[in-house]
C-alpha cells in the first residue's frame, strides 16, 4: 500500500526553526515530525510513502536515506518544480502513487499530529465502498476553518463551506485522505486545491465519505500550535500508559526526557515538557509546557515556560523564558535574562532582556 | 604576496540577504562583497588570498572555484573550528601565508569596501620599515569606534583608545593591515583580537605605522551602512569617470545597471542606485538610493528609496518601498502596497502594507 505526505514548501510560519532544517524534519516530541506519520503508515503496513516538496530535497533524502533503513519502509521524494497546491502533487506523483492490485492510497498532510487511526479507516473506506474518504475532527471554532457538512449517519460529504460565518457545522477537514486510483484521473497536473476543486466534484456524485476523528488533532504547524499539540500528544500516550513517559518525585504531569539526556539535581518538570537528546539542565531548573531540542544545556536555577528551545542552544543561569519564546538553533541567552515572547533567529546570543515579544535577527 | 581576508562568522547584521548567502557572497555594487577585495588584491600582485571563515565553507568553496578561474589568483580558505577573534585565523593560517620569501602579507576585514590604496602602503611599509602597517581612516564620531593616536609626521602609532569618551583623535582602525611574517610570533592559536592583544604590543615597540587611508571608506556589514556604502563606491567610481556608470535621461545621478537588466519606459532611476543581473524594471518606475538584486522585477509604476531587494524578488505595481526596507531572497510585495521599512525574510508574499519598520518572518 502507498501513501503520500503533502510537505510543501518553506515552513515559514515555523520559522525560527525551520531556518536551520526543512519543516518535516522539524522535531516534535523528541522524533522529526514526519517520523510520526511515517510510523504510523508502516505500522498499518504501507510499504512505500513518496513525500511531495517543493524545498531542499537535498537535505530531505539524507535524513530519509536513515529513516528507510531503520524503518524498512521505502521513501521517495517527488519533487514539485512549481507549487502545485495540495492536489496537483498528487498528480504530480502518480505513478508512484497507483500500482497494479488497485489499492487506495493515503494522502497526509505533513503539519498535521494526531492519533492516525488509519486501520479503522481502512475498514470505513471499504464499507461504503465510495471513491474517496476523509478524516475530519470537531473543533470549538469552526468559523476559522473549512467546515465539512456531512450526513450523520453515513458520513457521506454532502458539501464543503470555506469560513462559514453562519454555523453550519462543526467539523473540519483534518488533513487525512484515503483515496481510490480513480481520484487521481481528476487532477491535472497544475496548481490545485483539493478542497475546492477535487473533493466538491466527487462529493457531487455522493462518493465522498468522511470519518470523524477520535482522538487529538493539532496542526501543529506554527509554534502556538506546536506547543498546545506536544500537550495532546503526550496526553495520549499517558492513556495508553506509555512507558516512555518520564516519572519521578521531579516529574509532574506529562513528560518526555530523552534516555542520553541529564537532569539535575532539585529540578522540577513538568507539565507537558519535551526534553531531547543529550540535553543538560542543571541543577534547580524549571520546566513547563516547553520543548528542548537535542543538545541544549538549560543552566542552573532557569525557568522555561510555554517556549521552544532550538537545537543547541543554551538558557543562562536564572534566565526566565516565557510566553511563546522561541529559540532558534545555536541560540544563547545569557544569566539573568527575560525573554517575554522573544522570538530569535539561529546564532544569536541575548545579552539583553526582551520585555514584549518581538522578533531578534 | 599573500593575503588574508577576515570573513569571520555568521553575519546576522546583514540578514535577511545572509539567509539566502554567506555574507561574502551577498552582492554590493553589482558584484559579491568579496570579489571587491580579491581584486583589488589582484590588482597588486597578490597570488594567494586566504579566507579566514568560520560558517558555510561548502557554499563559499563553490563560488571560489569560479573566481579562481576567472581571476587568474589562488583562493584557499582557513576553516576555525571555534571563534578565533580578530588576530587567531592569522595564527591558524599561518603556514600559508609565510613564505621563503619574507614578503609582508596583507590582512583585510571583509565587510570594508574602500578605495583599497595597496600600492601606496607597501611603499609607506617599506619607508618606514617597521613590522606593521594598518590603514586608519577619519571619523565624524570616533566615540563609538576603536581611534588610533599616531604620532602625525612618522604616522608611529602610539596607542589604541576604544571608544574614547573624550575626545583624543579622529582616526579608526580601517581594516586593513599590511603586516611582516614577524607578526605572527606575536599570535598564539586561540581567541585573540588584534586590535586589543597584538597591535598594542607592536605599537610599544614602536614598530606599528598607520597610514591615513584616502578616498572613501565604509563597513558594510549592516543595511544602513550598505546603502551609505553604496552612495560612497559609486562617487568614487564617478570620480573614476567609470564607464561602469550608466547614463541616458532616465538616469539622475550615480546608477550602475548591469548589461543584462531591462529598464522600462518613463522611468526614473537614482541617485545611488545599482541593479543587478537579469532584472526588469518595467515602466513607470522610480527608484533611487537603493540595490535591486538579481533577477528581480519591479513593476510599473512603483517607487522604491532608500531599501534593498533581495535576489529574484518583485515588488508589485504602484508599491512603495522605503526607509531601509530590506527584502530577502523571493520575496514578493504585491501591488499597491506600502512598506516603510519593512524587513521580510526569504520566500514570502507580502500582501498587505508594512506601516512600521518591523521584522516579517
Amino acid at each position: 500500500m502507498k501513501a503520500l505526505i503533502l510537505v510543501g514548501g518553506f515552513g515559514t510560519r515555523l520559522r525560527p526553526l525551520t531556518l536551520s532544517v526543512p519543516k518535516p524534519l522539524v522535531d516534535f516530541a523528541n522524533k522529526p515530525m514526519i517520523l510520526h506519520q511515517i510510523e504510523a503508515l508502516k505500522a498499518i503496513g504501507v510499504t512505500e510513502v513518496v513525500l511531495a516538496i517543493n524545498y531542499q530535497p537535498e537535505v530531505m533524502l539524507n535524513f530519509l536515506k536513515d529513516f528507510e533503513t531503520k524503518l524498512e519502509i521505502k521513501i521517495t521524494c517527488s519533487q514539485e518544480t512549481e507549487p502545485l497546491g495540495t492536489a496537483g502533487p498528487l498528480a504530480l506523483a502518480r505513478d508512484k502513487l497507483i500500482d497494479k492490485s488497485g489499492e487506495p492510497f493515503f494522502v497526509l498532510n505533513s503539519d498535521v499530529i494526531s492519533e492516525y487511526p488509519l486501520k479503522e479507516m481502512i475498514e470505513f473506506h471499504k464499507s461504503h465502498g465510495g471513491e474517496a474518504s476523509i478524516m475530519v475532527t470537531k473543533v470549538d471554532e469552526p468559523s476559522k476553518y473549512g467546515v465539512v457538512v456531512t450526513e450523520e449517519s453515513t458520513g457521506k460529504v454532502e458539501r464543503f463551506v470555506e469560513k462559514p460565518k453562519l454555523f453550519v457545522g462543526n467539523k473540519i477537514n483534518a488533513g487525512i485522505y484515503l483515496l481510490n486510483p480513480s481520484v487521481l484521473d481528476r487532477i491535472q497536473l497544475r496548481p490545485t486545491s483539493i478542497e475546492k476543486e477535487v473533493f466538491p466534484e466527487i462529493a457531487a456524485k455522493g462518493k465522498l465519505y468522511a470519518m470523524v476523528l477520535p482522538g487529538f488533532w493539532m496542526d501543529i504547524g506554527q509554534p502556538r500550535d506546536y506547543i498546545t499539540g506536544l500537550r495532546l500528544y503526550l496526553d495520549s500516550l499517558r492513556k495508553k500508559a506509555s512507558p516512555k513517559l518520564a516519572s519521578g518525585t521531579h516529574i509532574i504531569g506529562n513528560v518526555l526526557v530523552d534516555e542520553s539526556a541529564k537532569i539535575g539535581e532539585g529540578c522540577l518538570i513538568g507539565p507537558d515538557v519535551a526534553i531531547g537528546p543529550d540535553c543538560v539542565v542543571e541543577p534547580g531548573v524549571r520546566l513547563s509546557c516547553c520543548t528542548v531540542m537535542r543538545g541544549v544545556r538549560i543552566k542552573k536555577h532557569a525557568c522555561i515556560s510555554s517556549s521552544i528551545i532550538g537545537w543547541h542552544s543554551t538558557v543562562g543561569q536564572w534566565a526566565r523564558v516565557e510566553n511563546m519564546t522561541i529559540l532558534g538553533e545555536d541560540v544563547h541567552v545569557c544569566d539573568e535574562i527575560y525573554s517575554n515572547g522573544g522570538v530569535v533567529l539561529p546564532h544569536k546570543e541575548i545579552k539583553s532582556s526582551i520585555l514584549k515579544p518581538e522578533i531578534v535577527m
